[in-house]
């Protein structure tokens, strides 16, 4: 049984240059020309590229921070979510409906560092997304962040600690943490282990793919090494100069690449023994 | 379980700022200083602390204090007549008693009656002009610093002027601040038009002269503690709001504030809630050169008349009665600046360690 859970068509974004004295647009710059992909119910899909292709653009504009984030950012197409009453397109929904959504689609960033506010306690982090969407009671929301910190490897008492505390694999777990809490139906993971060196990325994917058999979890899996999109995902899409060049299984993709910069992605993926031929 | 106490970054740095000892220590002098500055009327006063007359006991300079500072209404003025004061010199006394001639008069009638005066028996605006020849009198062993040219005694107005002083600037400070943070965090984080327009109304307001908008106020209406805030505020707020405003311009665009719009929180809690806390280091470590600015700017004020009004104790004037007074009277110049340079001297300490304490590359947030 494959059920669409997000269907991105035609999507377009461009962002704005600004100039001149009255800082008017003068320019812009298409990050994102025609994408189209489907994501089904559990599945994970890997989205790959170069830096600069466009991926976290994407990324974000499922998750629809781009309004918020960067004024005048132009966004065209459709992205279709699937909710229990049928599709939205989360590119129109004003602010208080888009609130409502934002707990079935959560986002985990790039940078354990950057992405956890260093004033506030992992706790209070955690806690952030349940205070706005549970609608429990600060004690029962306690025990929840107790719960999911537990679950994503760290242990209740560093619910008090800070994120300066924390090494970069343990702030990327609070971040996943954060992303879990309020159970979502996808979650965008937008290089979510591209910061981590490579043992640490074992062990946060191995945490991603046993919550996505605990919680039902959707991926869009975002980055840009095949090898560990390609150990993740079910299905992998391509990205280059903003467009998807190539898209399929994640075997077919990673095996057999079609687009000559498919190949020339997955020459570039280290070898553990070096001299076997590619 | 051991559960070791977790520590913010803000509470490092409170630790850190202690151990820097000349920083530290002269905060807690500022400090002490400025709360004792509270209880000055039981310390430098023309009231007695304590009174006994016909086996009653009376706190003349508690009454007054609260009733004056705090406003409570309850206490009062004790007249003349109540504590047994008939007539000083000769002459009848009508309100309240002359407690230096009723000391006097308890210890010439001898009848178990006392009372004692403040270690300074002095009040901020009591005159006292029974020496020899014109005032400002020269430092004696009764005016440890001399009295200035109304015969006022300069030690008890330099202990007063303190309090004023660090209250003024405080209250600037904290009003600028406020009100700072608020529009530099609101042009900081909506940017684009608001940004644009608002820049040029605090860029349009910082060319406007700033002394001679005061000595306009000052002439329209009467200075007062009140309004010299408000202008000194309404001045001091364009640099916190510039300061801000670019803090904010850098931390909107970190992966934290992605996260609080991810989650669904309000702009107003981004705002106040997620960024402001790490925008402030700035002007934390800038508060106290800003408080040296506003005592400097209010000494300066008082010194040129547009300051607060007359009988208020004040450096900056007595610094003006020297100088109209051809600067004869060596003791009104040398111990209001003494005063200022002291007091700004440890604030600037207190401001080093606090910059230093607060140095973001110690404890850094991108390690």
């Amino acid at each position: 049984m494959t059920k669409p859970l997000l269907e991105v068509k035609n999507l377009s974004i461009k962002y704005p240059i600004w100039g001149g004295v009255l800082r008017h647009k003068v320019n812009e710059v298409c990050a994102v020309d025609d994408v189209s992909f489907t994501i089904n119910v559990g599945e994970t899909l890997g989205l790959v590229g170069e830096s600069g292709c466009g991926k976290t653009t994407v990324a974000k504009s499922i998750v629809n921070i781009h309004r918020a984030m960067t004024p005048g950012v132009a966004q065209e197409g459709e992205i279709l979510f699937h909710t229990d009453d049928g599709p939205v397109n989360v590119l129109e929904l004003d602010r208080s409906q888009m609130r409502s959504l934002r707990a079935q689609i959560q986002i985990i960033f790039q940078d354990p560092f950057s992405s956890l506010n260093p004033r506030m306690t992992v706790g209070n982090i955690i806690d952030g997304p349940l205070r706005l969407h549970s609608g429990k009671t600060a004690s029962e929301r306690r025990e929840r962040v107790a719960y999911f910190l537990e679950r994503v490897g760290l242990q209740p008492e560093h619910a008090g600690r800070y994120p300066h505390e924390f090494s970069g694999g343990q702030r990327q777990r609070v971040g996943i943490a954060r992303a879990l809490a309020v159970q979502p139906k996808l979650i965008v993971a937008d290089e979510a282990v591209s910061a981590l060196d490579v043992s640490v990325q074992a062990q946060v994917l191995n945490l991603l793919q046993d919550l996505q058999d605990e919680f039902s979890l959707t991926y869009l899996f975002v980055a840009h090494d095949l090898s560990v999109v390609h150990h993740i995902s079910d299905r992998i899409a391509v990205m280059y100069l903003g467009k998807i060049v190539e898209m399929g299984d994640s075997d077919s993709v990673y095996k057999t690449p079609s687009h000559p910069y498919s190949q020339a992605l997955i020459s570039a993926v280290p070898q553990p023994i070096p001299r076997r031929v590619r | 379980m051991v559960r070791n106490k977790s520590v913010s970054l803000f509470q490092l740095r409170l630790r850190k700022f202690r151990r820097l000892k000349r920083g530290y220590y002269s905060f807690l002098l500022l400090f002490v200083a400025y709360l004792l500055s509270f209880f000055l009327p039981f310390i430098m006063g023309y009231r007695p602390i304590v009174l006994k007359y016909d086996g009653h006991y009376y706190f003349p300079a508690f009454a007054s204090y609260t009733y004056d500072t705090f406003g409570l209404g309850r206490s009062k003025v004790y007249l003349a007549s109540e504590l047994g004061q008939q007539e000083v010199n000769g002459e009848p006394v009508y309100g309240e008693a002359n407690y230096r001639e009723l000391k006097k008069q308890y210890a010439e009638q001898d009848q178990g009656n006392w009372l004692l005066m403040p270690p300074v028996p002095y009040g901020p605006t009591e005159q006292f002009l029974e020496r020899e020849g014109t005032p400002p009198y020269p430092p004696s062993l009764s005016h440890l610093m001399g009295t200035d040219a109304s015969g006022r005694d300069v030690l008890v107005r330099l202990a007063y002027g303190y309090r004023v002083s660090i209250s003024f600037a405080l209250l600037v400070t904290v009003v600028a601040y406020t009100f700072g943070t608020t529009v530099g965090a609101f042009l900081g984080y909506y940017g684009s038009w608001l940004d644009i327009l608002g820049l040029r109304f605090v860029e349009i307001w910082g060319a406007v002269p700033f002394l001679y908008t005061v000595i306009i106020l000052a002439s329209i209406f009467q200075p007062s503690f009140v309004l010299l805030v408000t202008i000194l505020a309404s001045f001091g707020w364009l640099g916190i709001a510039y300061y801000i405003r670019g803090e904010f311009y850098r931390e909107k665009n970190k992966d934290y504030v992605a996260a609080a719009i991810a989650i669904g929180e309000g702009n107003l809690a981004i705002i106040f809630r997620h960024i402001l806390p790490n925008a402030l280091t700035p002007i934390i470590a800038f508060a106290p050169f800003a408080l040296v600015g506003m005592i400097s700017a209010l000494v300066s004020l008082d010194f040129l008349g547009f300051g607060l009004p007359v009988p208020t104790p004040s450096w900056g004037e007595l610094l003006r009665q020297a100088k109209d007074g051809g600067m004869q009277a060596w003791h009104m110049v040398v111990f209001p600046l003494g005063a200022l340079f002291l007091t700004l001297q440890l604030v600037v300490f207190i401001g080093e360690a606090i910059r230093e304490a607060f140095d973001p590359k110690v404890f850094s947030r991108l390690r």
